[in-house]
């Protein structure tokens, strides 16, 4: 059974033309972490507040742990929901040490609330004087008193507005590993909120791409991005390719050259060959290959990316390991060894 | 399976307070505005037409004179420390600022006697070179002597705004000027100025409100408006309905003030709140200009405070034995006392409005709230007004059904109550301000991310919100009660029977012809009057850095 359940959730704000979600449905199962991705605009923070209890929706019902939190215009309200949440500023209390931050969630009826707390601390890695107050410590270091203070009350769920973006690109992959080892650790389900692709394919079991209020697909990393359902979703993890290319026998014509492939006499008009950047390769030798002319590479440090033009300065980018050296203008032979087929009228 | 109650998302206890506090704190208003639609009383005609015109003029020449002079006063002063570097600069900053400790009535009184033919002025003159005059220096007991004490008064509202808006000028927006060959004139006229316009205006505005306020500066110079026009229908007429009509045109007057500022104001907003801005530079000058300067700035602060400061400690020399004794205590007692539970209330009444505000989903909540906070513009023989009526019918009501009319005398009209109400209704804005920027400071994440960890919002607003805007509240609490203090015209009209304050009793003794004697409760309004003004200051320093 799943520990949370959206049904048809729709939600407007004020005099707003559109929904910021829109007819939004889907569950998490107990122990998964789900990320929500999208652009900014794109209903995901508001989504995270209305499982929060901090908004409510216009329409749609939500129920946590088998229990029905909103319906029509009944809720319960956020102080009574027991779920945990990371606010994207932390929203420590000032005016509170480490230890009173997060030991304000704990219920005295759950024992010794300084033990607890102390326990929690250092689960998140945290080795500080306790007694400190928010503004002696580090960004991270808040970071990790804002996650303790969240998971201490032992919450249905957690809950994670943004929780990368105030990190330096150097202790973002640091961070994402942590935090998803201490989640796992504690059993805990918990969804995030992000706009960074990164984030959420690294550090999510299962990932939620949402558009204009939209729900978009929602799976593990692995199917959205080889298989992704609509343009929006593929192009969201990187550019993709396109060529056009007119279908026979044994394969597919196109302006860089013959691809053999049997599919191909399934279609009967021009199709589009869609791939990613590092789903094709260059290759030293002439064959039974596409070829082009290179008109720009591009270098990465880990990779590099070099455009190839067809003679009527059509352009498809391949992705190349960084130690290949080539020389502009010169022609370079590639194939594909993944690529979708869609009609192209 | 778990059961908790589920309530519906729109309510909480929170809306309903506000509503009520609402409800109440408006009332005086309604008042004012539905007696508007009624007839007028008896003495109406006369006022009407004997009266009216000269209370329109009077009001009108007063509003266009301190305008003008408030304009010309605090916009040069203000670009003066904030654009150049001259001896003094830093202490004119907050010394140009503490005549708005100093009560306008106050002020006219400490000046007719420094004018007058046993003022300190004749005597020096008599004495040392035997010029003698006839009567008073110079007759400022007249309409352009109210506009001159007023102007020197209400100034410092236009030079603290218009300061504060040329420090917000980015920096990289004068030079721009400068670099495309403007002069430091130039540059004033074409890029500060325009652009602190809207601030500027909002600065006349609060003037112009002070202005229509005002009762015992016009009173004492036997100069008729609308303010003097209400008290002598209430008071000498004892014809509340004229009443009533007088105070309800004063505020349509005053609505269309607002109306007026608020679209010049639009939506622009010119000054760039940027942090990256650094503020301009300010220019060394000549030598012949620094003494210009530092001579406009010192010439000033001696006329709007340091030579009436002298005359009323001079008098408090004179008169301090024979007026500071134990009544005279008690009076301070008694006014602190109302003073710091009005400013208490006011603060209580903020935190509740704008705790609702906080907590709810609807954007409606804030427009209403702000309904609240609108007092401040009515002048408070207005308000006074809007008090009586409906706690007079009250009373009537009270006596007709349930004591059946064989008693005379009030129960909530003409006491300490209404008095109290009176300010509140008055003073809502002064500390609602405060309490809100101290709200916005903290922001809202705080807030849930304490409900979230299962704390109620009541517990949540006293565990985690008052804690963090401790000084806001207090700063609201003191605001209020210097206002409170100083207040004269509402206290007049509301004060139980034989009930002072140290307002109206500076007010009683200086109309009494005992000006001496009053200084010793206007120094007390004035000292106390100053220390929220340099707490002003340092909050608009910081925003300086």
């Amino acid at each position: 059974m799943p520990i949370l359940s959206l049904q048809h959730i729709n939600k407007k704000y004020g005099q707003a033309k559109d929904f910021a979600v829109n007819d939004i449905s889907f569950n998490v199962t107990e122990g998964e972490i789900l990320a929500l991705v999208g652009e900014s605009g794109s209903g995901k923070t508001t989504l995270l507040r209305l499982i929060a209890g901090l908004e409510h929706p216009d329409q749609g019902s939500i129920s946590l742990s088998g229990q029905v939190i909103v319906e029509g215009k009944k809720t319960v309200p956020a102080h009574a929901r027991k779920v945990g949440m990371v606010f994207q500023d932390y929203a420590l209390f000032p005016h509170l040490t480490i230890l009173e931050n997060v030991m304000f969630g704990i219920q005295k009826s759950k024992g010794n609330r300084a033990q607890i707390a102390k326990e929690t601390l250092q689960l998140v890695g945290l080795n500080e004087d306790f007694n400190k107050y928010p503004h002696q410590l580090s960004g991270g270091q808040q970071q990790r008193v804002a996650l303790a203070r969240a998971i201490a009350p032992n919450p249905r769920i957690l809950l994670m507005d943004e929780p990368f973006s105030n990190l330096d690109a150097m202790l973002k992959d640091q961070v994402r590993e942590e935090i998803r080892q201490i989640i796992k650790k504690t059993g805990i389900t918990a969804i995030f909120v992000t706009h960074d692709t990164k984030d959420a394919l690294s550090t999510a079991d299962r990932v939620a791409i949402l558009h204009k209020g939209f729900l978009q697909q929602i799976d593990i990393p692995k199917v959205l991005y080889e298989n992704p359902i609509n343009p929006y979703v593929a192009n969201f993890f990187g550019k993709r390719n396109e060529i056009l290319a007119t279908p026979s026998e044994d394969g597919f014509y196109t302006s860089f050259g013959f691809i053999a492939d049997v599919e191909a006499k399934n279609y009967k008009a021009a199709v589009k060959l869609l791939f990613r950047p590092e789903h094709g390769e260059v290759v030293q030798r002439k064959g039974q290959q596409l070829s082009g002319k290179i008109v720009k590479v591009s270098y990465f440090g880990s990779h590099q990316l070099v455009k190839i033009s067809d003679d009527e300065g059509f352009r498809v980018t391949i992705r190349t390991n960084p130690g290949r050296v080539f020389d502009e203008s010169e022609r370079a032979f590639f194939y594909l060894w993944k690529y979708d087929i869609e009609e192209a009228f | 399976m778990e059961i908790i109650d589920k309530k519906y998302y729109w309510w909480n206890k929170w809306t309903g307070f506000a509503l009520l506090i609402l409800l109440v704190v408006a009332t005086p208003l309604f008042t004012i505005l539905f007696k508007l639609f009624t007839s007028p009383g008896g003495s109406w005609s006369h006022i009407a037409n004997n009266l009216l015109f000269g209370y329109f003029q009077n009001t009108l020449l007063i509003l266009l004179g301190v305008a003008f002079s408030t304009f010309v006063l605090g916009v040069t002063t203000a670009w003066l420390v904030s654009s150049y570097e001259f001896p003094g600069r830093k202490y004119f900053e907050w010394l140009l600022i503490l005549p708005l400790g100093f009560p306008g009535y106050i002020m006219a009184y400490t000046y007719v006697g420094l004018l007058d033919y046993t003022g300190p002025i004749q005597t020096f003159l008599r004495n040392s070179f035997g010029i003698q005059i006839k009567g008073s220096l110079i007759d400022i007991m007249n309409l352009p002597g109210a506009i001159f004490i007023l102007s020197i008064t209400l100034f410092p509202y236009v030079f603290l705004i218009a300061r504060s808006s040329f420090l917000q000028q980015s920096k990289t927006m004068q030079e721009a000027s400068s670099l495309l060959g403007a002069n430091r004139a130039k540059t004033f006229f074409k890029v500060a100025l325009p652009m602190a316009r809207p601030a500027i205006v909002a600065g006349i505005a609060l003037a112009s409100m002070e202005v229509l306020n005002d009762y015992g500066t016009v009173k004492y110079f036997g100069v008729n408006t609308f303010t003097t026009g209400i008290f002598r229908a209430w008071f000498s007429m004892g014809d509340a309905t004229t009443a009533i009509y007088l105070a309800a045109i004063l505020m349509v007057f005053v609505f269309a003030l607002l109306y007026l500022e608020s679209i010049q104001r639009g939506n622009r907003q010119y000054s760039s709140v940027n942090g990256l801005n650094k503020p301009q530079a300010r220019k060394e000058v000549s030598t012949k200009s620094k003494f210009l300067y530092t001579g406009i700035c010192t010439m000033l602060f001696l006329i709007s405070f340091f030579i009436p400061f002298l005359q009323l400690l001079q008098w408090v020399f004179m008169t301090y034995e024979k007026v500071v004794n134990q009544e005279f205590f008690l009076l301070i007692f008694r006014s602190f006392g109302l003073a710091a539970l009005v400013g208490v209330l006011v603060v209580f009444f903020s935190i509740i409005l704008l705790y609702a505000l906080r907590l709810s989903p609807f954007k409606w909540v804030k427009s209403i709230t702000k309904i609240a906070t609108l007092g401040y513009a009515i002048p408070g023989a207005v308000i006074a007004v809007g008090v009586m009526i409906p706690l007079l019918s009250f009373d009537k009501w009270i006596y007709d059904t349930i004591l059946s009319s064989r008693v005379a005398g009030l129960f909530l009209s003409g006491t300490l109550f209404a008095l109290t109400f009176a300010y509140i209704v008055r003073f809502m804005a002064v500390g609602y301000n405060p309490v809100e920027s101290g709200f916005q400071k903290i922001g809202i994440h705080v807030n849930e991310a304490s409900r979230l960890l299962g704390i109620r919002s009541s517990k949540t607003l006293w565990k985690i919100d008052l804690p963090l805007i401790k000084s806001s509240l207090f700063s609201g609490i003191l605001l209020v009660f210097v206002d409170v203090l100083k207040e004269l015209p509402l206290t007049l009209i509301l004060r139980p029977f034989n009930y002072q304050t140290l307002a109206t009793k500076a007010f009683d003794m200086a109309t009494n012809e005992m000006i001496a004697e009053s200084a010793n409760a206007a120094l007390i309004i004035i000292l106390t009057g100053i220390i929220p003004i340099i707490f002003l200051n340092r909050m608009i320093k910081k925003r300086e850095i």
